[in-house]
């Protein structure tokens, strides 16, 4: 299939609806059983599919509305990493989880996902998955030397699961490094862990890094200057990075350090329930213009859309494409 | 008959034995008869504050749906208010009020200065908002300060340890965030609701003390906001921050949406502070008996006897009592023609104002729910609550507190010292309100309700207490984000 220029997509979650966060609350209280809640589920993923192709994006995800949060879909599939199942009093607080020993190499099961995905639509799709740099913060390391020794082994461990994802047909692949940017200190072991993950990934592959959206709040804030030069070490084709709420500035960086790389460019703010106009994206997007030509990016909101309202999600992934199809016109001009 | 004894406190326990009379008596009268009275329900209280809204009995009917045949008839009793001979009496008036019976005499009627509404809605607020506005006119009025109200005569935003502690743990998040080179080049921190300016003084006299002693450099970064919505408040505490002036921005706002005044500062905020403003914001109470939840709706109204004293006091003419009370909430005392008359107009309104209340199935009221708070997510937190009890929604500091915390950065904390219930228990062991404080109104905060909507927008909210002076009833809630 053939992408426009300037394609649009979502940064990987879409709305999570109150409804769906009470019944998954009600799995935890054990008041619905796991064969309904994945019923539930399906049902939910293909609606936010059809809400993706209606707002008109080009690459479009599950929604990610099975996962609980970011970190846990993951280590509950990780072998070798123990969860305490008890530790949560909301589906979306973080399970305490600790390793005790080597993480076997064992697949994660997320190809099912992303053949319901690819089963159910049309458009481009992309595979969202945490990275091991976020994982390895969230995971108590009980076995291995130092936190890079933890993050290396999950990269090897993901690096399995990413390769039999392409051979399923993925060709988007999305890792998400939110914790780069609260702990910048530890990016060139980081760079390492992910160069290790797509290894050998024959697949269009990019990295999001964002200031954090927990809660729909970002858990840091700075500039995105500590990635450079470092970044420019990780074997990935793009960053897709958090520009609409921060402002433009850093979008400098691109034409100082001058990566390889394609941009992913934030044009929507996440974390307020304003909508934007398409000339406010419209605006945006030239923004990023001045630094990169067209071919180099693409489209995207700041983070995922999980804490926003599902209209206001709906609206403004709606007015992105309309901004972006306001440029695209300038642009044949 | 249900007979509810709630919170009494010594001699006012006394009052149980004449309630019981009283009934009896009526029955024997034949003024209830035999099926009401089995579906009487009495609760008896204590109300702590001695100016209050109550009468000393109250009738509340339940809205119950149709084909209901005979609703329970909800009566409340201000034991503190019960005076020898008075219960009888005042027990009729109020039940013959809400159903006459033929023959009886009617009791005069009240003047009601509203309909029925949510209470945070009511007029009430609108005498709470003219008493902010025009605080130094109520002070000259009454001689003294409006701190002199308050338990222990002072505000506790004020004490100086109080304020080192709140000092240090700042420095604290500041020194740390520095470490990481994640200290942003201005360090903007607010205080909401600035009383004096006092605290606000004290605290920045504090901070500048030891950032010289230190050498550290962080004094001259900071910005800071005093926000309240009255701007002679506001004017009034410049004097107390003259020495840092030239770092502070006086700004009216709303304590209910400070996001509103203050969006460019969106998860900039390093600290907000508010001392006593969430136990003054607008507030509704929720009702929950045999498992069912009610909304309380309120009509502030003004017994006639009291009609007829204040205006013949102030030669002013009864039939138009209502429209006064307008002219006065819009215009001040001034409005009145002559201003000491309609300072004294104001205040003896203000004291002889009452509310009456009638029961709302909670389905009727789901569009009346404070953000963060719907019903379903209510019954998940009254899992744990006692099955009857009547509680406060606090809509007002809910609404403040989820229209505040986008304001901080990401570790960025609100502090909060009030008068908070942290356990649903605490309801069925005082009356926590609402209550007369001079010419404003005072609700303890419901901290339960503050800390699931808290948690739920990704802050943990913790309470201490406040142990700087003896006996307070002060807490101290802080936030601190959530992983």
């Amino acid at each position: 299939m053939t992408l426009p220029i300037l394609p649009t997509t979502v940064v990987g979650s879409y709305s999570m609806p109150g409804w769906l966060e009470r019944l998954k609350t009600e799995y935890f209280a054990r008041r619905i059983s796991r064969h309904d809640l994945d019923e539930i589920h399906d049902t939910a993923v293909k609606a936010d599919i059809k809400d993706q192709e209606v707002a008109g994006l080009d690459i479009i995800t599950d929604g990610e509305a099975r996962r609980d949060n970011m970190i846990d879909y993951f280590v509950e599939r990780l072998p070798g990493v123990q969860i305490d199942r008890s530790s949560k009093k909301f589906y979306y607080d973080f399970y305490d989880s600790v390793v005790q020993g080597k993480i076997p190499m064992a697949s994660l099961g997320l190809v099912p996902d992303f053949k319901f995905l690819q089963a159910n639509t049309e458009r481009e799709a992309k595979i969202c998955i945490t990275g091991p740099h976020c994982l390895t913060k969230r995971i108590r390391n009980q076995h291995y030397p130092n936190e890079e020794s933890l993050a290396v082994d999950l990269g090897r461990v993901f690096n399995l699961e990413l390769k039999e994802l392409v051979k399923a047909g993925a060709r988007h692949i999305q890792i998400d490094e939110p914790y780069y940017s609260g702990f910048p200190e530890d990016l060139p072991w980081a760079v390492k862990a992910l160069n290790a993950m797509v290894d050998g990934v024959n697949a269009k592959i990019a990295v999001h890094i964002c200031y954090g959206n927990r809660y729909g709040k970002p858990s840091w804030e700075g500039s995105y200057r500590y990635l450079f030069p470092g970044i420019l070490e990780a074997k990935v084709q793009a960053l897709t990075m958090e520009f609409a709420r921060r402002g433009g500035e850093d979008l400098d960086l691109f034409k100082e350090f001058n990566p390889p790389f394609q941009l992913g460019v934030g044009v929507i703010d996440v974390k307020s329930h304003d909508v934007e106009t398409p000339d406010l994206v419209a605006e945006r997007i030239r923004k990023a213009l001045e630094v990169l030509p067209p071919e180099r990016l693409f489209i995207l909101p700041d983070c995922g859309c999980f804490h926003l309202p599902r209209d206001v999600a709906f609206a403004k992934l709606k007015t992105m494409v309309e901004g972006a199809k306001l440029v695209r016109a300038e642009l044949k001009k | 008959m249900i007979l509810q004894l709630n919170h009494l406190q010594g001699k006012a326990a006394g009052a149980t034995q004449e309630v019981i009379e009283t009934l009896y008596a009526m029955l024997a009268e034949g003024q209830i008869d035999q099926s009401e009275f089995a579906r009487l329900r009495i609760q008896l209280d204590w109300l702590q504050y001695k100016k209050n809204f109550r009468e000393v009995v109250l009738v509340t009917p339940d809205k119950e749906p149709p084909g209901v045949e005979a609703p329970l008839l909800h009566i409340q009793v201000d034991t503190r208010q019960v005076a020898p001979g008075c219960l009888k009496p005042a027990m009729m008036r109020a039940m013959i009020r809400h159903k006459p019976r033929r023959g009886a005499e009617l009791p005069e009627e009240n003047l009601p200065l509203e309909e029925f509404k949510p209470f945070r809605k009511s007029i009430a607020w609108d005498f709470n908002r003219l008493y902010w506005h025009r605080l130094k006119e109520w002070e000259v009025a009454t001689g003294q300060g409006y701190e002199k109200a308050l338990p222990g005569g002072q505000s506790d935003a004020n004490h100086p340890d109080a304020v080192a502690d709140g000092v240090a743990d700042f420095w604290t998040l500041i020194r740390d965030l520095d470490a990481k080179n994640q200290l942003p080049p201005e360090i903007f921190l607010m205080e909401i609701g600035v009383g004096t300016g006092a605290r606000c003084g004290l605290f920045l006299d504090r901070f500048h003390a030891l950032d010289t002693q230190r050498g550290t450099n962080y004094y001259s970064k900071l910005r800071v906001l005093l926000g309240d919505y009255s701007l002679q408040t506001l004017d009034r505490s410049r004097t107390a921050v003259q020495k840092h002036v030239d770092l502070c921005s006086f700004v009216v706002l709303d304590a209910i949406n400070p996001i509103k005044t203050l969006s460019f500062l969106r998860h900039k905020l390093l600290h907000v502070h508010l001392t006593n403003v969430y136990d003054n914001l607008p507030n509704d109470e929720l009702l929950r008996r045999e498992g069912k939840l009610y909304f309380i709706e309120t009509r502030a109204f003004l017994p006639m006897t009291e009609v007829v004293r204040i205006t013949e006091k102030y030669g002013l003419p009864i039939e138009k009592t209502r429209t006064l009370v307008t002219r006065l909430l819009e215009g001040g005392p001034d409005y009145l023609g002559d201003y000491d008359r309609g300072m004294g107009f104001w205040m003896e309104i203000w004291d002889a104002m009452r509310l009456e209340e009638r029961l709302v199935p909670i389905e009727e009221m789901v569009d009346t729910l404070p953000p963060g708070v719907d019903v379903a997510k209510l019954e998940d937190i009254l899992q744990e609550a006692p099955s009857d009890f009547r509680f406060h929604l606090s809509s007002g500091a809910l609404e403040s507190f989820s229209n505040t915390i986008p304001l901080l950065y990401p570790r960025g904390y609100l502090q909060v010292q009030d008068i908070f219930v942290t356990d649903f228990n605490q309801y069925r062991l005082g009356f926590h309100g609402p209550g007369k404080l001079d010419g404003s109104i005072v609700n303890w905060v419901n901290g339960v309700l503050l800390r699931e909507v808290g948690e739920r927008a990704g802050y943990d909210v913790h309470f201490a207490p406040f142990h700087y002076r003896q006996g307070s009833k002060t807490s101290i809630l802080y936030t601190t984000s959530r992983e």
